[in-house]
């Protein structure tokens, strides 16, 4: 392979993991904060998408403004179906919690995805680009749409860690995450919490998918791929560890592109599946650690 | 006898309780032996069509039920267990000329076997990761199956041996019939036997099951395992009634369609999702402009049963059980 090959590959790698650390790290969020198992995770990127398309292509907002406006959307909406489908079914019974709601959201993709379907048709919704022209970096060259996505993402990541790392919400959050009784009990508003938990969550996949228009087009299935791998980074890196999770958003974004270079289509999915099997046979915790027993 | 204290949800049939066939209620028993005659009586081919479709279906939803109603355990890659079996019924029948009768078997022990791999790696952690594992696994035969060209013909399909030369759908409609019947009369006895005891203890409260002795991971292989089986005999059915299989059939809007009706049909009942089948996928099919919208419905049927009634289609028959129940003995009473 020739170098600048070798650099595509890296490269492509290292993007794709920005965004699979950007969609891991929200669903970690919620499995570790709340307890759900968001299998509607890739909706709310395909939301983005969506919303993306409206702002910036039919009402011509600016592209970082449209960006941010569809992430806005996306938490709004997020923190909508926390409070119509969560609250409900908290209120009405915690038995069987995590199965329960893993169901609730499976029900929740359907209607979203078919919804898509059914209002906008089986069509493509994309931008040729956001911004013109081309970074070069080293040997290897790529259009500036991937280039700011890629740095919408890492601000992303960064700001999340620091917003559980420093501030207050933030430590309430990891509270909730580790003991919820404890953390109710000194004081921490529970239903707040979750509200704000899914929200942000739902934000950064509609972040994820409306940066990324320009080289994802919006579509129905379009979150089908993103809440894949999120799962798998998940899996990888012990379900519920939000650092770890963004650690091997790019691992998996690496491996990935590695595994398609020399397997073709189809069989990287092979060897993911026996990478994951290894790991649950020797390290069920995961590369970072998680608890795995009920 | 292992099953003297039986679980709350096997005795309320006990006005019925004394004469028992394979296990069966009366009302179970009737229920079985109206399916087996209304094609004697109506000869529209659509109609048995429409009905072997629904006791597909409707027998993949016992299946699924199996799992999650009483080990608490998702299969989220179901479709895959159909497609593995369609697809190994398929290809031995096929490419080894073995008769689709004896390799619709080996369809079912396919499904068996990766049910217990998967759960052999996935069972003895917290449920998500079996979930999780069994759609992975089933993304990866999809993926697979669409890329090994050679051996399926990947998106364009595999064309497969028929059960029987005619098209007549009948015959296809009273094979499907005792494999149905079968599964249901298995699943419904090892619920009812001392190891469905076990499954509830399990699926109710996992630490004081294994207080008493009972090895959680074991039974819960098992019963992956079983529901697996069933999984890959039905998609071997499936095979050879269609006569094309592709990839597609490993979809997870099919896993979604499964799961949809078992829940609505009652999650802990078995036999609730084969009657939530012959009820809904007859109204799909004959409301055209519905079977767009099919999937939205199963959704949001699915989020109504999730939040509002946990106990389904089951649990409103249990209801106008227990309410002519009670209106016997008010009127035994009176007398």
């Amino acid at each position: 392979m020739s170098l600048s090959g070798l650099g595509d590959m890296l490269s492509v790698g290292i993007l794709n993991g920005g965004l699979y650390a950007l969609m891991a790290a929200g669903l970690a969020l919620i499995l570790g904060v709340m307890s759900v198992a968001n299998f509607a995770h890739g909706e709310f990127y395909l939301l983005g998408a969506y919303f993306g398309f409206s702002f910036t292509a039919s009402l011509g907002l600016n592209p970082i403004l449209g960006i941010i406006m569809a992430a806005v959307c996306a938490f709004v909406a997020g923190s909508l179906v926390e409070r119509v489908l969560f609250y409900p079914l908290r209120k009405r019974s915690q038995e069987d919690w995590i199965l329960n709601t893993f169901l609730l959201t499976v029900g929740l993709s359907m209607v979203i995805q078919n919804g898509a379907q059914l209002i906008g048709g089986m069509k493509y919704r994309g931008i040729p680009q956001y911004w013109k022209g081309v970074v070069r970096v080293g040997g290897t060259s790529m259009s500036v749409d991937r280039a700011v996505a890629f740095l919408i993402s890492i601000t992303a990541i960064v700001a999340l860690w620091l917003f559980l790392d420093r501030t207050r919400l933030g430590r309430a959050f990891r509270a909730v995450a580790q003991d919820e009784a404890g953390a109710a009990l000194l004081g921490v508003n529970l239903h707040q919490i979750e509200n704000l938990a899914f929200g942000l969550s739902t934000a950064l996949a509609g972040l994820a998918g409306a940066s990324l228009l320009s080289i994802t087009k919006a579509y129905p299935s379009m979150g089908a791929t993103p809440l894949n791998m999120s799962w798998y980074v998940i899996i990888l890196a012990g379900l519920g560890n939000i650092r770890g999770s963004i650690v091997s958003g790019f691992i998996v974004g690496l491996l990935q592109s590695v595994s398609y270079q020399f397997l073709g289509s189809g069989w990287p999915q092979a060897l993911n599946l026996g990478l994951i099997s290894l790991l649950l046979l020797l390290r069920p915790t995961g590369l970072f650690g998680t608890a795995v027993k009920d | 006898m292992h099953n003297t204290e039986r679980p709350k949800s096997t005795q309320r049939n006990d006005m019925f309780a004394k004469p028992r066939l394979l296990g069966l209620s009366p009302v179970a028993l009737l229920g079985w032996a109206i399916l087996a005659i209304v094609p004697l009586f109506v000869k529209n081919t659509y109609v048995i069509y429409l009905m072997t479709f629904s006791l597909l279906l409707g027998s993949q939803a016992m299946a699924f039920d199996f799992s999650v109603g009483f080990i608490n355990i998702v299969n989220f890659g179901f479709a895959g267990f159909v497609g593995l079996g369609a697809y190994t019924s398929g290809l031995l029948a096929t490419k080894l000329g073995i008769s689709p009768w004896i390799s619709m078997w080996a369809g079912a022990l396919a499904g068996g076997l990766l049910g217990l791999l998967i759960g052999a790696l996935t069972l003895r952690l917290r449920g998500l990761y079996a979930a999780v594992m069994a759609w992975f696994a089933t993304l990866t035969l999809m993926a697979v199956t669409t890329a090994w060209v050679s051996l399926t013909r990947g998106n364009y399909g595999l064309s497969v041996v028929s059960l029987f030369k005619s098209v007549d759908i009948q015959p296809y409609y009273y094979t499907l019939l005792p494999i149905s019947f079968g599964i249901y009369v298995l699943l419904h006895g090892i619920t009812r036997s001392h190891i469905g005891l076990a499954f509830r203890a399990i699926g109710q409260n996992l630490g004081a099951a294994q207080a008493s002795g009972v090895d959680p991971a074991r039974y819960k292989i098992i019963n992956f395992m079983v529901s697996c089986a069933c999984a890959g005999l039905l998609g071997a059915f499936h095979a050879h009634w269609v006569g094309t299989i592709t990839p597609s059939l490993m979809n997870s809007p099919h896993t979604i369609e499964v799961l949809a009706l078992a829940y609505i049909g009652g999650r802990g009942s078995i036999w609730g999702g084969l009657v939530a089948a012959l009820m809904i996928i007859p109204t799909f099919e004959n409301l055209r402009s519905l079977l767009e919208m099919r999937l939205i419905i199963y959704g949001a049927l699915l989020i109504l049963v999730m939040i509002f009634y946990p106990s389904g289609l089951a649990g409103i028959f249990r209801q106008i059980g227990h309410l002519v129940t009670r209106l016997r003995k008010g009127t035994t009473e009176k007398e």
